[in-house]
């Protein structure tokens, strides 16, 4: 895999570009993310760390507009999906198809958010035959195969009460993979599992980055960020204070919250 | 009157037990059609409560192509009038007494606007009497169904929206495989508990001429001067009907939950 050592860049692999984002509770009152502004390239794995409340999971959840902004843009792959309405390629003002560009970017949710009355398999193939009208045969090869990734092809046909948390949550990875994403974003990943869990669910995150996956994830596993991540974000109170190769943040953290953030997690 | 309740009275009804059994089948027809349309508009007024059409919506669009911050615009754009027009039909219903809904629908609707065939359903039931009655007992039903049915809906945690749509589901589609599936099954005791409330509240289209179980005690009685005596074998026909019923739905409300634990 190639290095980044070009943080600023805003070069055409750049696939999400975030604007000036801002996020207001009670009009203004509270500011979950304030002013917040980031690019993602293309085949990257940015890790966002952060103490709780820090606007971490707002900033990701607002990436496919999961929570939708009170300010500011999101550009994915040159499209600003936080407007409701975009001009075409012969320049009339049509209506955003949001679904479109969620298609492209899969999600995984602390609570995996496994559909229960469907069984694993059906859980895969549900949005890839409903959306994109992938005949239900081809996307059920598609889904054993990915289940065959993470070792869980045994388990196609059980329903989600019957997995564990780990298995559930690699369930919901290959899930969101069956749709073919650009984009891969993880919300606290492993902060719902059991300690021996964890791991299962990295070592598949892990094998995703290698793949050249553009990741993006919010978690508190500060090994994984250290070994995968090309780049860390470190947040507080809504903005980004520090970011850069895991290197630098861990090794070097310049601003006094990252330092102090950084030795109460690493010195549990 | 002597008496309370005389042994020697109840020989007396038997020759009106055909009545009772009659009774007994417009009883039980009347709940069925009257939880069956309850249930459809019930589903329809939900659908109405929860949409999301809002017709003045480009208001909420300024000139740049974003959502405006605020204003009376924007206020003005969120108004869905499919919504509030399910939402007065609701509270309308739910704030009125049944008896005044029949009354209206048998005298104002079917007595006057529209003329119902004068047949009788299975040789016995009076067809013009009978229809007027499951009208309004349905349309009054619907509007607890329907509440019953939104609180289903949005007892489904969030999270389950929120991964469908990140699938690139469309709220449609959300709604039909992966929302209304969970909640009718989680509202499944609900509905059935509404119906054991019907058979109990059909009682009363008697006053409008459906020939129920309380219409042959109404009839016992003109004939034969008593009236504790029908009043108890119509509570025991009801309590039969009803109490079985809420106990086989017991059963598989807990059955159901056993499936759901976590």
């Amino acid at each position: 895999m190639e290095t980044r050592d070009n943080l600023s860049s805003t070069g055409s692999d750049v696939i999400i570009s975030v604007k000036n984002l801002k996020k207001y509770y009670n009009k203004g009152e509270i500011k979950a993310l304030d002013d917040v502004s980031l690019d993602i390239r293309k085949g990257e794995v940015l890790v966002v760390i952060g103490p709780s409340g820090s606007g971490k999971s707002t900033l990701l959840r607002s990436l496919n507009l999961t929570e939708v902004p009170t300010d500011g843009s999101i550009f994915f792959d040159g499209v600003d999906i936080t407007a409701k309405k975009i001009r075409n390629e012969k320049g009339r003002m049509v209506k955003l198809n949001l679904d479109l560009h969620r298609q492209r970017m899969g999600m995984v949710f602390q609570h995996f958010n496994l559909f229960p009355h469907k069984t694993i398999i059906e859980n895969m193939t549900l949005a890839p035959v409903k959306v994109k009208h992938v005949p239900k045969a081809e996307a059920e090869k598609k889904a054993m195969d990915l289940l065959q990734r993470v070792g869980l092809k045994d388990r196609a046909k059980a329903y989600p009460i019957q997995l564990s948390g780990g298995q559930k949550q690699r369930v919901a990875i290959v899930r969101a993979l069956c749709m073919n994403p650009e984009v891969m974003l993880f919300d606290e990943p492993t902060s719902a599992l059991d300690p021996e869990m964890v791991g299962e669910v990295l070592a598949v995150m892990k094998n995703l980055a290698k793949e050249g996956m553009t990741m993006v994830v919010v978690t508190h596993e500060m090994g994984f960020a250290k070994e995968v991540a090309d780049r860390v974000i470190f947040m507080a109170e809504g903005a980004i204070v520090e970011q850069g190769t895991p290197d630098e943040i861990f090794s070097n953290p310049k601003d006094e919250r990252t330092q102090g953030f950084l030795k109460s997690v690493l010195n549990v | 009157m002597d008496g309370f309740i005389k042994l020697s009275n109840f020989p007396r009804i038997l020759p009106y037990a055909e009545l009772f059994k009659q009774g007994i089948i417009v009883t039980i027809l009347l709940s069925l059609l009257t939880v069956v349309i309850g249930f459809l508009l019930g589903n329809v007024l939900a659908m109405m409560r929860l949409s999301d059409f809002r017709p003045l919506r480009f208001l909420s669009i300024g000139r740049d192509g974003k959502l405006r911050k605020g204003g009376l615009l924007l206020t003005i754009s969120k108004f869905n009038p499919i919504s509030f027009l399910a939402t007065v039909y609701v509270e309308i219903i739910r704030s009125t007494p049944v008896i005044v809904q029949i009354f209206i629908i048998y005298y104002g609707v079917f007595g006057s606007l529209i003329d119902l065939p004068g047949i009788k359903l299975l040789g016995f039931i009076r067809f013009d009497r009978f229809f007027p009655g499951v009208v309004a007992l349905g349309m009054n039903s619907a509007a607890y169904l329907c509440e019953i049915i939104r609180s289903g809906i949005q007892s489904i945690d969030g999270g389950q929206s929120e991964a469908a749509r990140s699938l690139g589901l469309s709220s449609g589609q959300t709604l039909m495989y992966i929302v209304l599936p969970q909640a009718i099954r989680n509202i499944l005791p609900a509905i059935a508990n509404e119906f054991v409330v019907i058979i109990k509240e059909s009682a009363i289209t008697y006053t409008i001429g459906v020939q129920d179980i309380m219409s042959a005690v109404n009839a016992s009685k003109g004939a034969l001067f008593i009236i504790m005596e029908p009043l108890l074998v119509a509570t025991v026909l009801y309590f039969c009907l009803c109490f079985p019923t809420s106990k086989i739905i017991a059963y598989f409300e807990r059955r159901m939950s056993r499936g759901n634990k976590r």
